[in-house]
């Protein structure tokens, strides 16, 4: 991932971001809100993972028409009907209530796409690892766990191959079943095998002797704070302010947006104008020399 | 023991009801935020019961190395669609029990995600993979006589058809609908259905042709390293 | 007083299983190196067990151990865990966590240190072992050696007085596994670490030791200097003399009776010391080596260009090669990925995407899958865990033939006999590996690809792999083997091939192929290069030592 400034801020700070981005995105029904998250998540990403995410943008394209034109098939609330389907009015309320939901769908994905890249394993464990030690040790354990099976699972079947055994593409689909099955049950005895060794590593260095405490490795700065107090009063103001609601059935109805919105807009560019000042000041520095 | 009751009760008299309750006061599209956090809530008791009943490391490493088997399944058996993760899951309720399966199923999902993407799937995944070990623990656990091949796979295949998948698709419905009416749904769910028939479809074979060895490899294991004498010490 | 006290110690299995223990006293002084060697199933690691209450096995035990005067079963659990520090032989499956730091910081969690000192710890110990610039990496991302070495940083986290090694180098490469050995030492000189190691390759930490103790069906047969104990097992002509240092089996096959050398250094010592004042006469072993007809190879290998991802490096780079008919041919060159991928390349399992292949005459392409994995070629992989898919070694080798008379057959080439109704799991590693071997075999094939096949086996195990080999050879099965063990290179294989930057750079027989290379080489060709030319093995050491002396005489 390349450098960004926001998700060098303590776990909570980015939680408790996201928390209302995603929060306020699922919730608000206001298009102009609506629009303002797609474009702050969208934005954000593109900063975060540059051209790698275009796929991802480009495949949610189609995905978020259909469901603009879909949902008006089951809500046939609405004055102007532009034609029928099935015997059922098609209406122009319905459509922008539909483009709305899929507008909050487009905002939901982006900024969890986000929270994915931004809040890592290690992160989440920071967070909530004195709140359920056993259950973040477990994920802790199977994140490890995953890359060597699937590792081994490659060895097996490149093993397999080598004497006859392996499962090709012009198997019938009985073999490959009988094949996989195979190789599951090998890995299973490989990985039960393994479980013991790290069981008793575990117990080796004194699992469950005493109460457990946790290395942190993020620490909440002056900078953390102030930023979440930031991120709490905008929070605060785009609910104070209310207008947020807004009705596309029967009738639209769409109130005309404050300066709620305006809090809106500044809380979801917090990561990217971080990440811009950071780009700015680390050109402005190399400029120096 | 008691704790945990208090819990329970605590989670399903006072917390969701009250959830549920002021869900309804909100406006517009209430129902995604509302039945989101209900799933939550009703993982808390599970979590909870096992953060306090201090799992052993045995106990705690095999129940790790399942959910990655569920998880590494997907790249192993090389069949496109074809996901033996949730037949993994519930095999590790019929061994550890209905609440290890829970934790198994739950923290596969969660985990996975952590390979793919999180996003608002992720609390409805890991209640209907948690609830799909849960329930074959409820069933299997203490019956080995009912653990014969096809009552596995019928089991595997009728609770993915009828109650994971399904659950599943509560999510698309409510992130996907604009309003919530019986014709959306049943289209949701009709929509879901090949995709979940042919999850069920793999969940069965796998329990078919999986199911006993899988047993038989960790009972061996709770044999050979005394795992079960460990648990009650503990 | 010693720091670590085991008296009258006898254990038995309660499965009845062996090895047991019996009688076993000893004690460990302070800051001490002991080297606990003994052949597999002698009790070794049985007795490593019992020096910490939570690994101790199931089963009848009498007798004490000792830490520091306090018997261990009065020490609390957080103390055996936090004085006593265990390594144990495979690094994957010891990691628990899935990052660096977080692995460190593991034993220091478990044992409730204050997060502050924790903080200090960690960076210690990262900075002590050079961790600091992977610190924040993945676990999966490390190589084998890292990750043993990240497992050791992590108990010595934990400030052990007593640190028990379980054959940690075993699963490494011996570049890896002598750093591994000099980093063990560092804590035994610079911290006072007492240290408990056992291991079955003596070369790297034989004369590192301040003792050493042989152990042979649960009993302690010799405790007492490196250079005493060579002697002794020497006197008894006991198997484990075939696992010491070459110099010092160089040295008593010779003839010489005293305290033997231990180094390469002391080894060339002796030797200039010898013929300082005597003319060499015969300065290169007599012993003819075989050679093969250049007619049909069995496989020829011309230009191979291979990578795994579109994007990424290319692994094989140009590589051609020429395998003779009947030939033990091995492949040796530094660690990286390669070799490996070279033999994947010969049996069709990675497809090269440039260069021709021919197997018998006949191109590789143009073989179908069930015709080339049949009567052909076949490989064992490196770790041979990957070919057991049942619950009996018999029900593993029916799956790849169901004559019963076949099966027997290969059971007893492979010795595995006396194994057939076990889990494959539950074998050691050399029984895995012939068990392996065995499955391999039915196919019957006329190419035996091996990948690693002494990694991780004893010198007898080595010892029975090289005779099944050759056995092998004589039914005219040619072996393709990459290898990192350049001893046994040495001594079995016909021919040596030097693999170097996705090519194979030189090919020639093992006593000039050893015998021209200066550091990859064996230490029998080091210790005598001033003397002899292409003197490889201890045996021809020893060999051209006697037949210069008798000359003179």
């Amino acid at each position: 991932m390349r450098s960004d400034a926001f998700s060098k801020y303590h776990p909570l700070t980015n939680f408790v971001f996201f928390l209302g981005a995603i929060g306020f995105a699922v919730v608000i029904q206001h298009p102009a809100y609506i629009g303002a998250s797609c474009v702050g998540g969208a934005l954000y990403l593109l900063l975060l993972k540059g051209r790698k995410c275009r796929n991802m943008l480009l495949g949610m394209l189609p995905l978020v028409v259909l469901m603009a034109a879909w949902n008006p098939l089951f809500n046939t609330y609405g004055e102007h009907v532009l034609f029928t389907v099935f015997g059922r009015p098609y209406t122009l309320e319905a459509l922008c209530y539909g483009m709305a939901i899929a507008g909050i769908f487009a905002a939901m994905m982006l900024w969890f796409s986000c929270y994915s890249a931004v809040l890592t394993s290690d992160k989440f464990i920071c967070l909530f690892g004195k709140l359920i030690p056993a259950l973040s040790l477990l994920i802790v354990m199977v994140l490890r766990m995953i890359p060597n099976l699937v590792r081994r699972g490659k060895q097996i079947l490149d093993a397999r191959k080598s004497i006859g055994k392996g499962v090709g593409e012009n198997n019938s689909l009985k073999q490959k079943l009988h094949g996989g099955m195979q190789v599951l049950s090998a890995l299973t005895d490989w990985a039960l095998e393994g479980s013991i060794v790290t069981a008793d590593s575990m117990r080796a260095r004194g699992y469950g002797t005493a109460r457990p405490t946790s290395f942190r490795l993020y620490h909440m700065t002056l900078q953390d704070w102030a930023l979440l107090a930031w991120m709490v009063l905008l929070a605060a103001l785009v609910i104070a302010a209310g207008g947020t609601g807004a009705e596309y059935t029967p009738q639209i109805d769409i109130p005309r947006p404050g300066w709620g919105f305006i809090a809106y807009c500044l809380y979801l560019m917090i990561p990217s104008l971080l990440h811009g000042k950071e780009a700015v000041q680390w050109a402005v520095s190399i400029s120096r020399i | 023991m008691k704790r945990s009751v208090c819990i329970n009760l605590f989670t399903w008299l006072i917390l969701i009801p009250l959830t549920l309750f002021l869900g309804t006061r909100l406006t517009g599209r209430w129902y995604y935020l509302t039945s989101t956090l209900v799933i939550i809530e009703a993982m808390l008791p599970f979590f909870f019961s096992f953060e306090t009943r201090k799992p052993q490391a045995r106990e705690l490493v095999t129940i790790a190395v399942l959910c990655a088997l569920a998880v590494a399944s997907r790249v192993v058996v090389l069949i496109p669609n074809f996901k033996p993760t949730t037949a993994i899951i519930m095999l590790s309720g019929i061994a550890l029990g209905p609440e290890a399966g829970f934790v198994t199923g739950a923290v596969t999902a969660f985990a996975s995600n952590f390979f793919f993407s999180q996003g608002p799937w992720t609390p409805w995944q890991m209640m209907g993979y948690g609830f799909g070990g849960f329930f074959a623990g409820v069933i299997f656990a203490k019956r080995r006589a009912w653990r014969n091949p096809a009552g596995l796979a019928l089991f595997g295949f009728f609770t993915i058809l009828l109650v994971v998948g399904p659950l599943l698709d509560c999510c698309t419905l409510f992130t996907t609908g604009s309003r919530l009416s019986w014709s959306y749904a049943a289209a949701v769910f009709i929509a879901g259905f090949p995709y979940n028939l042919q999850h069920a479809l793999a969940c069965g074979a796998t329990m078919l042709v999986f199911g006993k060895p899988l047993l038989a490899k960790l009972d061996r294991l709770i044999v050979k390293y005394g795992m079960m004498d460990a648990r009650k010490e503990g | 007083m010693g720091c670590l006290d085991i008296q009258n110690l006898t254990f038995e299995y309660s499965t009845g299983r062996e090895p047991s223990l019996r009688d076993v006293s000893l004690t460990i002084g302070k800051g001490e190196y002991v080297v606990l060697c003994g052949p597999s199933g002698s009790g070794k690691t049985t007795l490593l067990r019992h020096l910490k209450t939570m690994l101790t096995p199931y089963g009848k035990r009498s007798g004490a151990v000792y830490l520091d005067g306090t018997p261990l079963e009065r020490m609390t659990q957080k103390d055996q865990a936090a004085k006593i520090g265990f390594v144990m032989q495979n690094p994957e499956d010891q990691i628990v966590t899935d990052k660096v730091w977080h692995e460190l910081a593991f034993g220091l969690e478990c044992l409730g240190v204050d997060p502050k000192a924790m903080r200090l710890r960690v960076a210690e110990m990262a900075s002590y072992f050079g961790i600091q610039s992977w610190f924040q990496r993945d676990v999966a991302s490390l190589s084998g050696g890292q990750k043993q070495l990240l497992n050791l940083a992590s108990i010595m986290a934990m400030q052990p007085q007593i640190l028990i090694l379980d054959e940690p180098t075993s699963q490494l490469d011996p570049i890896a596994a002598s750093d591994f050995m000099n980093t063990v030492k560092k804590i035994n000189l610079e911290l006072g670490t007492t240290i408990l190691i056992t291991e079955h390759r003596l070369e790297d930490i034989y004369h590192r030791a301040d003792r050493v103790v042989v152990m042979d069906q649960g009993r302690i047969l010799a405790n007492d200097t490196p250079r005493k104990v060579g002697q002794l097992l020497w006197r008894q002509d006991h198997p484990m003399f075939a696992a010491l240092p070459a110099p010092l089996r160089a040295y008593y096959q010779a003839g010489e009776r005293g305290e033997g050398p231990i180094t390469v250094r002391e080894g060339r010592d002796w030797l200039t010391g010898t013929f300082e004042n005597r003319p060499v006469t015969i300065p290169e072993p007599a012993r003819g080596e075989k050679t093969f007809p250049e007619k049909d190879p069995a496989l020829k290998a011309k230009g191979l260009w291979f990578r795994y991802e579109k994007d990424g490096p290319d692994v094989l780079q140009d590589l051609s090669v020429t395998v003779p008919r009947g030939s033990l041919f091995a492949i040796v060159g530094g660690n990286g990925e390669g070799k490996s991928t070279t033999l994947k390349a010969f049996c069709g399992v990675c497809k090269p995407y440039r260069g021709k292949i021919e197997i018998f005459g006949r191109p590789l392409r143009e073989y179908k899958a069930d015709r080339l994995y049949k009567n052909c070629v076949a490989m064992l992989p490196q770790d041979p865990k990957s070919l057991f898919v049942k619950s009996t070694v018999l029900e593993d080798l029916r799956e790849m033939c169901r004559e019963p008379e076949k099966i027997e057959a290969v059971a007893r080439t492979c010795n595995i006999v006396p194994l057939l109704d076990a889990n494959p799991q539950d074998l050691s590693g050399g029984e895995q590996q012939r068990a392996a071997l065995a499955k391999v075999l039915l196919t019957e094939p006329k190419l035996l690809l091996l990948d690693e096949p002494t990694k991780g086996l004893d010198s007898m195990f080595k010892k029975q792999l090289a005779d099944i080999l050759r056995a092998l050879q004589a039914r005219d099965v040619t072996i393709v083997m990459v290898s990192h063990d350049v001893e046994f290179c040495a001594e079995y294989a016909d021919l040596v091939s030097m693999f170097f930057g996705g090519q194979i750079l030189t090919t020639d027989t093992p006593r000039r192929f050893f015998g021209q290379n200066s550091f990859y080489t064996t230490a029998a060709s080091r210790m005598s290069r001033c003397i002899f030319r292409n003197a490889v093995t201890a045996e021809d050491v020893a060999e051209l030592y006697l037949a210069n002396l008798e000359g003179r005489s």
